[in-house]
């Protein structure tokens, strides 16, 4: 136990001092002090109560054990396959015409370049579209397949003279896929060479073996020189000569074009209807010709055996609408009935008839310049056409009710005849103007056309316009003369004016050279006028063409005017669905009412 | 068409694939002679990707869409086959690695005369959309056309301008492409 004086008085220890102390505490010099102990008694008497837990503080704890997996548990896995999946083919194979071989392709390059022509690239693409009545997808996909038309004339496998005008290329891609059609396109755009492209085309491509065009007889050395030009690898015969020839003609298998005219075509009706002799594409020229249903060349065009037919005309409609129901029956008999709505006949022929005017497709054409020539009639004249229709119409009057159309047409006839010239004298007001339009046109080196109704005014004007190198060019020319006709006027400078009767002159011939147009009288259809000016104002007028259309005042040519220009305003209705006509023609009362007279039971009356 | 069968002398196939919003992918398949006439055409009905294609191709999608599959499914559908494949939609050419017949991508005219110098910038172009996920075309020119094909087929270059070379100048390459659609959209309209 240590002293109890160390515990009272404990040694007061500094750090520094520490070390010294300790080891004198370790030698024995200092002695520890011991530390004072003092005891409590801490036995507190504690009392138990009965709660019942003493036993629960006696029982053993039971041990609940938990096993824990301390394995890794497998992840689940989601599987995505990709397969190739099926996909569903459509598959459609074409027959292949031996026919369409390619061209050794460096000569097609080397004449590209020799023609200054860019190869087609990049260009636009004329399509074939196929046709509503083409129903089949194999069919429709067929013409929709075929290369763009502009791919064809660039890659030399067809040559063509001259690159062709998209409108052109699209007539041709309207023609191609369709077994009924109307080429309407306003003269002078080239509907001889579209249709004779598409024939082309379908020959090379095996669907035509046998094809029959007719055209009016003028035509036919036209057409065969159209064919030549831009289908030289095409056997055309043109049906002629005696019944012997005509019917080996006929029969002949070599020969995958024949060109007939109508009036031949009426005589071997008989060799044509024969069921053997089939075509597979017959093409109607000039196909108004067949708007009067119940006519011979309408019926016997009917009845050829063909499997296509197309119809190729500028003036579809002359008349009335009815003209359409004509051609129609051609193409598809009964598809019009006559009496139909100008409306309804437009919508349910839109698919079949193609038309365009050089105002829509040839925008950059020398323009067609009209200059009405207003002229009062010589003093000769005025009084011989007094006296004419006064003493007429007072016949007309005098008959009563058995007057007829025809008496009135006559009077008509008469009257602008002396519009033309004066009987009597031979006095002419639209012959001076004529005269010194002419001196004009021959002193510019320029040529003229001139149109009249009658070969008898073709015959006075010979008289007085020789000096100018006159040619004339109306149905008293033999046929065989009128192409030299044509060759003279085109080629000798000299002759500078070409007299014409609407009626041989107005269509087929390609006078584009000419930059002078004369309609000398009127003709009773606006159709026919436009005919016989776009003689000169075609493809390929070198500048404008200047129209002169003479019409004495105040006579019956000024009424006929009035009539003339509500009959485009038919026209226009059937084809631009833009207002209905004001009328439908040279009605029978329209021609009465040219003297102010009214059907046979009503009032006639001299004009004022 | 069988990987035996002969290549027809001259003919040319064009494969090209349609992407319509509302239906999806549409390939067409049109076989022609040196003349350009139609032999044969196949089409395929609308192919959409569905959403795990979508996430596990990728970038890689289109190729195997257009390539792998479509032009794979219409190239062996044909019963005569080609010397040349042509196309213009790049992401078919992945159809190469299947078929034992050059594809050649035609390259758009367009870019043909961008490349030509006829337009120059002066700033900076605007950010376009993302760069297309396949190699970079191996380019020639035959005649007066830009053409491509796959780097790893790039030993096709000399049998394209082989074949190719006479008939550059005449044939207009981008054209049949457009039948194609004509028709595609022919077949679905009368589908309608």
């Amino acid at each position: 136990m240590p002293d109890a004086e160390l515990v009272s008085e404990p040694t007061e220890l500094v750090p520094e001092d520490l070390r010294d102390h300790l080891i004198r505490v370790a030698q024995g010099e200092l002695s520890v002090p011991s530390p004072a102990v003092r005891s409590w008694d801490v036995n507190v008497p504690v009392s138990i109560f009965a709660t019942g837990w003493a036993a629960l503080l006696n029982r053993s704890p039971k041990i609940q054990v938990k096993r824990v997996v301390t394995e890794q548990p497998k992840p689940g896995v989601a599987s995505v396959r990709l397969r190739r999946q099926p996909v569903k083919i459509q598959s459609f194979t074409f027959p292949e015409s031996p026919a369409w071989q390619a061209s050794p392709p460096r000569q097609a390059q080397e004449d590209e370049k020799k023609e200054g022509r860019e190869p087609a690239t990049g260009k636009a693409h004329t399509r074939i579209a196929p046709p509503g009545d083409v129903i089949k997808l194999q069919d429709r996909l067929y013409y929709v397949l075929q290369p763009s038309l502009e791919s064809l004339v660039a890659s030399n496998s067809l040559h063509f003279p001259f690159d062709p005008f998209p409108y052109q290329l699209q007539g041709i891609a309207f023609l191609y896929p369709r077994f009924s059609a109307i080429l309407a396109d306003e003269m002078g755009l080239g509907k001889t060479m579209q249709a004779i492209s598409t024939i082309r085309l379908l020959l090379c491509a095996g669907e035509l073996q046998r094809v029959l065009l007719v055209c009016p007889k003028p035509l036919v050395s036209n057409w065969r020189r159209e064919f030549a030009l831009w289908a030289p690898e095409i056997p055309v015969a043109v049906i002629e000569g005696d019944q012997a020839r005509r019917q080996w003609q006929w029969r002949d298998l070599q020969v995958a074009v024949r060109i007939a005219n109508y009036e031949l075509l009426i005589r071997d009706r008989d060799l044509v209807n024969d069921p053997q002799s089939h075509f597979d594409l017959m093409v109607l020229d000039e196909a108004q010709r067949i708007k009067n249903r119940s006519s011979t060349t309408s019926q016997v065009v009917r009845q050829v055996p063909r499997t296509r037919s197309w119809a190729m005309t500028g003036t579809p409609v002359e008349n009335s609408p009815d003209d359409l129901v004509g051609i129609f029956d051609f193409l598809s008999r009964g598809y019009l009935s006559p009496g139909m709505k100008p409306r309804a006949m437009a919508r349910a022929t839109s698919d079949y008839i193609l038309r365009r005017t050089k105002d829509m497709v040839l925008t950059d054409m020398p323009p067609k310049l009209f200059r009405d020539a207003d002229l009062e009639l010589t003093p000769e004249q005025a009084e011989t056409y007094r006296a004419a229709e006064d003493q007429g119409v007072l016949q007309l009057e005098g008959m009563g009710t058995a007057i007829t159309i025809q008496h009135v047409f006559e009077l008509v006839l008469r009257l602008k005849q002396i519009c033309n010239f004066d009987p009597v004298t031979g006095a002419s007001s639209k012959l001076e103007r004529m005269e010194a339009d002419m001196e004009e046109v021959a002193a510019s080196g320029q040529k003229a056309i001139v149109f009249s109704q009658w070969v008898q005014s073709l015959a006075r004007l010979r008289e007085r316009l020789g000096r100018f190198g006159t040619l004339e060019y109306h149905g008293q020319i033999p046929a065989r003369e009128r192409e030299q006709v044509i060759d003279r006027f085109k080629n000798d400078p000299s002759k500078h004016a070409i007299l014409m009767s609407y009626g041989a002159g107005s269509v087929g011939l390609n006078l584009q050279f000419c930059r002078y147009v004369f309609l000398f009288d009127r003709w009773w259809n606006p159709a026919i006028e436009d005919q016989a000016i776009n003689r000169a104002h075609r493809i390929g007028v070198a500048g404008s063409v200047t129209v002169t259309r003479m019409l004495t005042l105040g006579t019956i040519e000024e009424r006929i005017h009035q009539i003339l220009e509500e009959k485009r305003e038919l026209f226009d209705t059937i084809f631009s669905e833009n207002k209905l006509p004001s009328s439908v023609g040279l009605s029978q009362d329209e021609i009465f009412g040219l003297f102010q007279l009214r059907s046979p039971q009503g009032p006639i009356r001299k004009t004022a | 068409m069988s990987n035996n069968a002969t290549p027809s002398r001259n003919n040319l196939g064009f494969l090209t694939v349609s992407d319509s919003p509302d239906q999806g992918l549409i390939g067409g398949y049109l076989v022609l002679n040196p003349a350009g006439r139609p032999l044969e055409f196949h089409c395929t009905a609308p192919v959409r990707p569905n959403r795990a294609q979508e996430i596990l191709y990728g970038p890689t999608l289109r190729p195997y869409l257009y390539g792998e599959q479509i032009g794979r499914a219409l190239l062996e559908r044909s019963a005569t086959p080609p010397l040349l494949v042509f196309t213009d939609v790049e992401p078919a050419l992945a159809a190469r690695d299947v078929v034992p017949i050059p594809v050649v991508f035609v390259v758009p005219e367009e870019e043909q005369q961008r490349e030509s110098g006829n337009r120059f910038r002066l700033d900076a172009a605007h950010s376009g959309p993302p760069q297309a996920c396949w190699p970079s075309l191996h380019r020639f020119t035959v005649g007066p056309r830009k053409l491509g094909v796959w780097p790893a087929h790039r030993q096709d270059e000399q049998e394209v301008i082989e074949h190719w070379q006479p008939h550059a100048e005449s044939f207009d390459l981008t054209e049949p492409f457009g039948r194609i659609r004509e028709a595609i959209e022919e077949a679905r309209r009368t589908a309608r």
